[in-house]
């Protein structure tokens, strides 16, 4: 199939597929959806082995559609305007009037008529592994949330479905984000950006309760001001260069001072989409949405526009202050939100402070610039889309299991649903530790920050190897709460509920299980065939060596598959070996004062039964939010601004 | 005698409790530890927590409260395990005989290998006891 | 790999027992002697260790013991990787699964005592992986390697270079040994608040498992110091001996301190002058990597 037809395939199918959902009925909507969801993953591969073979497509659609997206996004930009109005926010109405006005301006007043940015879109490798990881985790994502929404509407008891609606903006995400990721014109890439604002805004309020609609809004406005960033980052790009096309700004090396300006404005608009501090609150907000919505923002789709742009032009602000400051702003984030994680007891704060940090990692990468970094990079979100967007899924199936998303609430997890449970365990190992995909970027980052690559170095390097350690802590707490086990002295073990693992859901789960561990111990071929490619066709000099299927950089060494082995083995043979007798069972020592009871049970006062209770500590004063917000965010504005005003100084 | 036998007589690690005593043989034992009598040089630990421990030793008679203590701390030893009572009181129930709270010596409880008289019993005693333990425990296949 | 550090790698993992295990025997005896006390035989250890192995099975939840295998053997593999001159960094992050393991292994088990002591582990975690971290990017700024084999390749004594990370590497190896005053997560001495932490609901061999990869992980933190004196080697152990001895003192003089305390010491006094000597190594002593 020819390169053009895939890539409209990958940017219109979703959309078709989400406007034909809201015309059939709810029992077709399982066949309508899976099956464009098969055929966005399998145009997705065959996009990737096309640019593989021939190298990058470039197509530019017939000059209607140019027509056709101009109508639509000045009514999307009037959409955002009504929105505000109808809302009464004054922060949505402001910034969507300024974009609105702005654009206008731009677009009819500044730009010569007829201007076209050439070609429109351009599919080079980074965009097409965005793609692949957008078509390949979002569909399998879209696929879960069949299941989780009839769940999750028979919870709610509603009078009618909203699923159309939900599926609506789900499924057209992802044609969004395909077209975020392909754009070559600025123009483009915006439209597609405002859509992707737009379907974030409606996924958060989709169940429509107080505290939805007041998320959504804040999403709306943060990313409002992203908008506001991204289309000023254009307007000036257009003065100084006279050029809207990514091609032009990266494809000659590092660019003009000038140029550095609408490059950090495009960084800031980054920052939002990716929930950078200060911008992190509304993702934290996002957490009231439907799980698998979670867990698209988080994995394949929305932050991941962010940190895309911000990699896209790393070539263009090579060697340049924009960059150090970018790799010491990413490494704050990453150790920030680490902390901040450290004090947090619902799984889905948790998991998006992890997802801030992980991006304030790649940010940080971005920043450093060199071909290890940018590898690193392109490998982290890799993974981390995998890694998160499992144990996304993971946590909304223990939600309806357990109705909580408290992680205290899960102790002991492991005995009521051991399926679910050992899937989130893994999964938050290869979150976390060796051999996994995800510490090998850490392991390349670390040494990526740690050569020289600016007068800010040290500082890089420090923030990460803190917010590496606190990444530890709360990861192995929460895996902690989940193995916390009742001796069977002190209580007959809890019956293991039944779990539905052949349904649709658990299979998602299992396959991205799957796929994360595959391209962890192959983390060396999936490096020389398509991160290496990717690194070398964006202009840098790979640093990965793979001979053997080893990892090598010109300072360490690491080989997956050999770790994987062996650290499998070193886990698996006493899982398998250890044994227990019954009359081995011994209770837990409790100061000689147990009872027998329902679980560890101590005598108090007056000989009364008092269990043994057993809490996760989560050192709120310390880390809480509370205590470190005020700091956090005004160290963030603090360097966005050195960020801006460096640059023009 | 075999390794683990050897070892076993070397590292003697006690858990000490005390049940109803006036807390006079207590003292005595911590003496034990002190650098005057410094009982790890035989490889004695005080170690606080049963699960870890060989020896079970115990001060001051065994009443209605904590006879349920003393057993729940008796099971949870793993064997091979001794039990040593200090004190008179430990060992017979001392001056707190026919008490109407007190069962008596702690041998109404659980078995005791070693008695070591005395009110309070002397460091001497108290060391003496514990050789004659390793003795016992030397001999326990 | 060649053959040479596969054999010094094996060799280690067959010696590390008997030298660390003696070592902690020394340990007891110079403490006691502190102490004004005659102290135990320097064998000790081996005594204690062979005890636990003959005592009869008992446990709590298969979980636990699990864990504990796995903390053992990934230390095991640490270990070996360090004898075999791999990479630091990937030989610490094992390490920090091995923490992990130990913690995960209080945690798979519902009782106040260990849970207690497996968050406070954790906070031990906290406070010195970004230490030996650091330290490690300290000695890559020297060497321009992060494989060991570098160390001894590079000409001088790193020490020369890095005196602070080293003073770093100490705070850090006194929360990694569970010295005085960060013995928080496992008291050393039974009768505190926490019994026996994270170590109290294992008895008999899976308390022997744990001595075992206490040994394997003072072989292995001495070895790392000793690496900051790597030429000529004997010096270097002379270095990670006179280093233990330090630490023997400060346990016997320090008392335990509070978790935060730990954190604020070792964030601010250890990544602060690692922190130094990074920014002294630019002005003064050259990157390597900027040559």
């Amino acid at each position: 199939m020819a390169g053009d037809t895939l890539i409209a395939i990958l940017i219109l199918l979703p959309m078709a597929t989400a406007a034909a959902g809201l015309a059939v009925k709810d029992q077709l909507r399982r066949p309508l959806i899976i099956i464009p969801s098969a055929v966005l993953i399998a145009a997705s591969l065959m996009l990737l082995f096309q640019v593989l073979e021939h190298g990058p497509l470039t197509f530019t659609p017939a000059p209607a559609w140019g027509s056709v997206i101009l109508v639509l996004e000045l009514a999307l930009l009037a959409y955002f305007v009504y929105l505000g109005v109808v809302r009464r926010h004054v922060l949505v109405l402001g910034l969507g009037g300024l974009q609105f006005a702005l654009f206008c301006l731009f677009k009819f007043a500044w730009l010569p008529s007829g201007f076209k940015a050439q070609p429109a879109l351009h599919v080079d490798l980074l965009a097409v592994v965005l793609g692949l990881v957008i078509s390949v985790v979002g569909a399998l994502i879209v696929i879960y949330g069949l299941n989780y929404m009839d769940n999750h509407e028979r919870h709610l008891k509603l009078s009618a479905t909203r699923q159309h609606i939900f599926f609506f903006f789900l499924v057209g995400f992802l044609g969004a984000m395909n077209g975020v990721v392909f754009a070559n014109s600025l123009l483009w890439l915006f439209f597609f950006w405002e859509i992707t604002t737009l379907c974030c805004y409606h996924l958060i309020r989709h169940d429509l309760t107080a505290e939805a609609e007041q998320s959504a809004l804040r999403a709306l406005w943060m990313n409002l001001f992203g908008g506001v960033a991204l289309l000023t980052g254009m307007t000036l790009t257009y003065q100084v260069s006279g050029t809207l096309s990514l091609l032009d700004l990266t494809g000659f090396g590092p660019v003009g001072p000038v140029l550095l300006l609408p490059l950090a404005l495009f960084c800031v608009a980054g920052f939002t989409k990716a929930a950078q501090v200060p911008f992190q609150s509304w993702l934290l907000g996002a957490m009231v949405a439907p799980t698998p919505v979670s867990a698209l923002l988080h994995s394949a789709t929305m932050v991941k526009a962010g940190v895309y742009l911000v990699l896209r032009l790393a070539p263009a602000y090579e060697g340049t202050y924009l960059s150090a400051l970018l790799a010491v702003f990413g490494a704050f984030v990453f150790m920030v939100a680490s902390l901040l994680a450290i004090s947090q007891r619902i799984s889905k704060r948790v998991l998006a402070y992890s997802t801030i940090a992980s991006l304030g990692l790649v940010v940080c990468l971005a920043g450093i610039n060199t071909g290890l970094a940018i590898a690193a990079a392109v490998a982290l979100i890799i993974f981390h889309a995998v890694t998160k967007g499992l144990l996304f899924l993971v946590v909304g199936i223990m939600e309806q299991g357990i109705h909580s998303r408290d992680i205290e609430d899960m102790e002991g997890l492991i005995t009521r649903l051991p399926v679910i449970s050992g899937l989130a365990i893994l999964g938050m190992i290869v979150m976390l530790f060796v051999p996994f995909g995800v510490l090998f970027t850490k392991w390349a980052s670390i040494q990526a920050a740690a050569t020289p690559f600016s007068d800010l170095y040290p500082l890089a390097v420090v923030f990460l190897a803190l917010g590496s350690a606190a990444g530890m802590v709360f990861w192995v707490r929460w895996i902690g709460r989940l193995i916390s086990n009742v001796s069977a002295a002190d209580a007959p073990p809890a019956e293991p509920r039944p779990e539905p693992w052949r349904s649709v859901s658990y299979l998602v789960v299992f396959s991205l299980l799957a796929g994360a561990v595959a391209l962890s111990a192959l983390a060396a071929p999936l490096v020389s065939s398509l991160i290496n490619p990717t690194v070398a066709a964006m202009g840098y000099s790979p640093a990965l060596d793979t001979a053997g299927w080893h990892l090598a950089t010109p300072y360490g060494f690491f080989s997956p598959w050999v770790l994987f082995i062996i650290i499998a083995l070193a886990l698996l043979l006493p899982v398998l070996l250890v044994r227990i007798r019954p009359e081995e069972v011994q209770p837990v020592y409790l100061c000689g004062e147990n009872q027998p009871a329902t679980g560890p049970t101590f005598r108090s006062i007056a000989d009364q039964a008092t269990p043994a209770q057993t809490g996760g500590i989560y050192w709120t004063r310390t880390f809480g939010e509370q205590s470190l917000n005020t700091w956090v965010n005004g160290a963030g504005i603090v360097l966005l601004a050195a960020l801006i005003v460096g640059v023009i100084v | 005698m075999g390794l683990v036998a050897k070892a076993r007589v070397k590292s003697p690690w006690i858990v000490h409790y005390c049940c109803s005593s006036c807390n006079g043989c207590d003292i005595e034992i911590l003496a034990c530890l002190t650098p005057l009598y410094d009982v790890e040089r035989f490889g004695v630990l005080n170690i606080g927590n049963p699960k870890h421990a060989d020896l079970l030793v115990v001060t001051g008679p065994v009443n209605k409260r904590n006879v349920r203590v003393l057993e729940n701390i008796y099971n949870q030893m793993p064997a091979p395990k001794l039990v040593m009572a200090v004190g008179a009181c430990a060992c017979t129930g001392g001056v707190f005989h026919n008490c109407y709270n007190i069962l008596g010596g702690i041998d109404k409880v659980i078995p005791v290998n070693v008695y070591v008289p005395g009110c309070a019993a002397r460091p001497e005693a108290i060391i003496d006891g514990v050789v004659l333990a390793l003795d016992k425990l030397s001999k326990i296949k | 790999m060649s053959g040479f550090d596969w054999s010094v790698g094996l060799a280690a993992l067959v010696l590390a027992p008997f030298v660390g295990g003696l070592l902690r025997g020394i340990d007891r005896k110079l403490t006691a002697r502190m102490q004004g006390r005659i102290g135990p035989p320097i064998w000790q250890q081996f005594y204690d260790f062979f005890k636990l192995i003959g005592k009869a099975r008992a446990a709590t939840t298969k979980g636990s013991l699990v864990w504990i295998w796995g903390y053992l053997l990934l230390t095991m593999l640490t270990v070996f990787m360090l004898f075999a001159q791999q990479d630091l960094l990937i030989i610490f992050f094992i390490l920090a699964f091995a923490g992990a393991c130990l913690a995960f292994g209080a945690f798979s088990v519902r009782s106040p005592y260990s849970q207690i002591g497996a968050h406070r582990e954790i906070m031990q975690m906290l406070s010195y992986e970004p230490i030996l971290l650091l330290a490690v990017v300290a000695i890559f700024l020297q060497t321009g390697t992060f494989k060991v084999s570098g160390i001894f390749e590079y000409g001088q004594p790193l020490l020369f270079t890095l005196p602070l990370a080293f003073v770093a590497v100490l705070i850090a190896l006194t929360i990694k040994l569970r010295k005085s005053p960060f013995d928080i997560s496992a008291s050393e001495h039974a009768h505190q608040e926490l019994v026996r932490g994270v170590y109290t609901e294992y008895s008999g061999r899976f308390l022997a498992l744990i001595e075992l990869t206490h040994w394997y992980e003072l072989v292995l933190i001495l070895a790392f110091v000793a690496l900051f004196w790597a030429q000529p080697l004997w010096v270097g152990v002379l270095l990670a001996l006179a280093v233990y001895f330090l630490e023997l003192i400060v346990d016997n003089v320090e008392a335990r301190l509070q978790w935060n305390w730990m954190l604020s010491i070792s964030w601010a006094a250890g990544v602060g002058l690692i922190l130094l000597n990074i920014i002294m190594i630019e002005m003064f002593f050259g990157n390597v990597l900027r040559l």
